[in-house]
């Protein structure tokens, strides 16, 4: 963990992370939004013109053949006629008559160019002159093919030289003439235009871009169009090959559609159906607009209101961070205000019960610490109350004052009590200051343990040591009480070295930490005996107490004693000071 | 019909008085159905008989708008007259290479009879009513007959030797086969032929006056 690379970034404020989140995520939807609906809008309009160029393709095939069986059905209307017939009635048709008679029909038919073939697809006429071999072989080429159909009639796109009948494209058209039907005499061949006004009639019906190609393959050049030149010009000899793409056309792009006009004559054609994307793509790039508006609006609403929500998460947290360091401080009685209702609202709420119970939890150490001693209410608190116990090696002292119970009488209650609590409150300091506990209070009798709860390697020698001072302190207590004209105190002290049994003694409800034993009862049995007055003596200690102390006190052996419930007497000293 | 064939048994027999063979033939279409109205006719390949047109002229009608019979077989140099037996006018006409004729629109008997000079297959029609067709096969030999509805003819009188045997149908063009004819042989040809579609016009409905009452 200590080795981690540091991090290029990182974040100071919560406010900014949170900036970045809304606004990145808000603009990374709105930008792939954008994106796809410009694409499908861009997908779905080039389809929709693949389909209307399909539509267009087909539009363009039902013309020619309308305008073909258009011309078909008046030339059959001619075929029949008696004049026509009237010409092969001559052993030799004259081709200047048939010509001119075929102009006149051509008149009649409004088509730009008529011509009579023999039944060999040799020519018997034409209008417009004689052709030249290159216009006459596609109509023999026709006569041929419909000699072999079913039904005698034949059509085919062609492209006629110019000293022709104009040198543009056409759809060529042959019927027979039957005399009568079904004996075939001749044929009629007829030119329809392929030119621009062709090609604008088309584009007023498809509403498509219409443009001839003609030329070899790889090199086909624009014949028609609908198109501005110009335009066709920028785009160049076209590579046409059949199908759909878009292609650049006077820097605009067009969807396209090839399609190949299968020629009778030689070189290649083909028509070129376009419609502008720009042109089809117009209604949608309204909603582009618009979703580009929302994109950045929608991005300028999520800067303005991130930081105010992220200021809004921020400062409670804020809040809650500063009343930690109020709570670590001790001060359990600040509580925070957050008016929410949210997880935040949740987690102060949480804060304030953990004050809550921190105060309490103080509370009730303090009150431990006041009703024990400060060593078991520790103790306590680590240990829990478990009833049980130990034994060990303790020291056991008990102070008692003397005649007390008379003097008590002679002064109010409270007095009293004051008078005690305060002799009490100077002895119980001294045992704190060696390390000792009080064990209880008994009326006007202190006990104290050393080395217990806490162990005490010296507990002898500071019991000892606690008892001179006890005698010193009551001593300028007294010298106080005689001040205020008070009765001086006078007290004895019994103490005791043995080994006992330590623990929480009482029931579950009740408990109280303390020692049993024997030598718990010398202990008080050396206290009374300070009242003998042979001993002249207010420390009374028992031998084993001397022995631990290891101590040098001035002591005098006063010889052994029995104790009730033991059997060997007790060799007691009365301590007179330390050396 | 009976008379051309009477004329044509008179002709072999006038020829070979000594011993005469005679061609069955029989058409079958590939259904195996009878073709009527072909042309069945041999031409002797060794020395090729002399033509005799009859003296009477052969008659081809006009009558419910529509020619009768719909295919004469005739010799070269036959003349052919051409009575128009309905209420309407008829224009024949031809302009089929073999013989170039029109008779303007005339009603009754023909003013005068076509000969028809040149071998060949000539189509009739008329000028007025488009549906209107027959056809005249001009021959320069001697030896042929019709195929009736059930598909056969009879050609007769022929002299021994080898023939080609040709059979022409307006759908169908012309099948040719060759054969020997030995003694007074009598022998059955049959001969096979693929019809095209009919592509007459059908007569128009309102023809007979059927039209708006």
């Amino acid at each position: 963990m200590g080795n981690a690379p540091p991090r290029l970034f990182r974040f100071r404020r919560f406010g900014s992370r949170l900036l970045l989140l809304i606004a990145g995520l808000l603009a990374l939807a709105q930008c792939a939004n954008f994106v796809l609906v410009r694409r499908a809008n861009r997908r779905n309009a080039t389809e929709r013109i693949q389909a209307n160029l399909d539509k267009g393709a087909l539009l363009f095939t039902h013309r020619v053949n309308a305008r073909l069986d258009d011309l078909s059905s008046r030339a059959a209307l001619m075929s029949g006629d008696y004049a026509i017939r009237q010409l092969f009635l001559e052993d030799r048709t004259d081709p200047a008559t048939v010509s001119s008679a075929l102009e006149t029909y051509r008149a009649r038919m409004g088509v730009p160019f008529m011509t009579l073939l023999a039944a060999d697809g040799s020519r018997l006429g034409d209008t417009g002159g004689p052709l030249p071999a290159a216009a006459l072989k596609p109509f023999a080429g026709l006569v041929e093919r419909a000699s072999q159909a079913d039904d005698p009639k034949a059509h085919a796109y062609a492209r006629l030289p110019p000293d022709g009948p104009g040198g543009k494209l056409y759809a060529l058209l042959v019927v027979p003439v039957y005399a009568p039907r079904p004996e075939i005499v001749a044929w009629i061949g007829l030119a329809l235009p392929i030119d621009h006004r062709f090609a604008t009639e088309l584009k007023e019906d498809a509403q498509l871009e219409v443009t001839f190609y003609y030329g070899a393959p790889g090199r086909m050049l624009p014949v028609e169009s609908t198109l501005p030149e110009t335009a066709l010009v920028s785009s160049g000899p076209s590579d046409i090959v059949e199908g759909d793409r878009t292609v650049d056309v006077g820097g605009e792009q067009y969807v396209t559609a090839y399609r190949s006009l299968p020629l009778i004559t030689p070189g290649s054609a083909a028509i070129a159906l376009q419609r502008s994307l720009r042109v089809e793509l117009e209604p949608s790039l309204l909603l582009e607009r618009f979703l580009l508006i929302l994109l950045l609006v929608s991005l300028a609403v999520a800067a303005a209101v991130a930081p105010w929500f992220a200021l809004n998460l921020s400062r409670p947290l804020r809040a809650l961070a500063e009343h930690t360091k109020v709570i670590a401080r001790g001060d359990y009685g600040t509580r925070l205000a957050l008016d929410r209702a949210d997880e935040i609202g949740q987690l102060a709420a949480s804060f304030n019960r953990m004050s809550e119970g921190l105060a309490e939890r103080d509370k009730v150490r303090d009150l431990l610490e006041k009703n024990v001693s400060p060593e078991v209410a520790a103790q306590l608190m680590r240990d829990g109350s478990a009833l049980g116990g130990e034994e060990r090696e303790v020291t056991i002292l008990f102070v008692d004052l003397r005649s007390f119970t008379a003097m008590s009488e002679s002064l109010p209650p409270r007095d009293v009590l004051a008078l005690l609590n305060r002799y009490f409150d100077r002895m119980s300091g001294i045992v704190e200051i060696y390390h000792g506990i009080v064990d209880k209070y008994m009326g006007d009798e202190i006990m104290a343990l050393f080395g217990a709860p806490v162990p005490l390697a010296n507990h002898a020698n500071n019991a000892i040591l606690a008892a001179i001072e006890m005698r010193g302190a009551l001593a300028r207590l007294n010298a106080e009480l005689e001040a205020e004209g008070l009765s001086r105190l006078n007290f004895g002290i019994g103490i005791n070295t043995s080994s006992v049994i330590a623990g929480n003694i009482g029931s579950s409800r009740r408990l109280n930490y303390s020692v049993i034993g024997d030598g718990v009862n010398v202990a008080a049995r050396l206290q009374n005996l300070t009242r003998m007055s042979q001993y002249r003596a207010d420390i009374l200690v028992s031998a084993s107490t001397l022995a631990a102390s290891k101590g040098s006190y001035r002591v005098r052996p006063l010889g052994a004693v029995p104790v009730r419930g033991r059997d060997e007497p007790v060799e007691i000293f009365a301590v007179d000071g330390a050396e | 019909m009976k008379r051309i064939a009477a004329a044509a048994i008179l002709a072999a027999c006038i020829v070979t008085a000594q011993a005469a063979g005679i061609v069955r033939v029989v058409t079958r279409d590939p259904a195996g159905r009878p073709v009527g109205d072909a042309v069945a006719y041999l031409v002797n390949l060794d020395s090729p008989a002399p033509v005799h047109p009859p003296a009477d002229p052969v008659a081809i009608t006009q009558k419910d708008q529509e020619f009768s019979p719909y295919v004469t077989p005739i010799v070269v140099g036959t003349r052919v007259v051409f009575p128009n037996l309905d209420t309407v006018q008829h224009h024949v006409y031809s302009v089929s290479p073999a013989k170039r004729f029109e008779i303007p629109l005339y009603i009754g008997d023909s003013k005068e009879a076509i000969v028809f000079d040149r071998e060949g297959i000539v189509t009739l029609g008329c000028n007025i009513h488009d549906w209107m067709v027959a056809y005249v096969f001009v021959l320069s030999t001697p030896y042929f007959a019709k195929t009736g509805p059930d598909g056969t003819a009879e050609v007769p009188g022929l002299p021994p030797g080898r023939y080609r045997l040709a059979v022409w149908h307006p759908r169908a063009g012309t099948v040719s086969r060759d054969l020997v004819v030995a003694g007074s042989d009598d022998t059955t040809q049959v001969v096979s032929v693929v019809l095209k579609p009919d592509h007459r016009i059908r007569r128009a409905p309102d023809a007979a006056g059927a039209g708006y009452r």
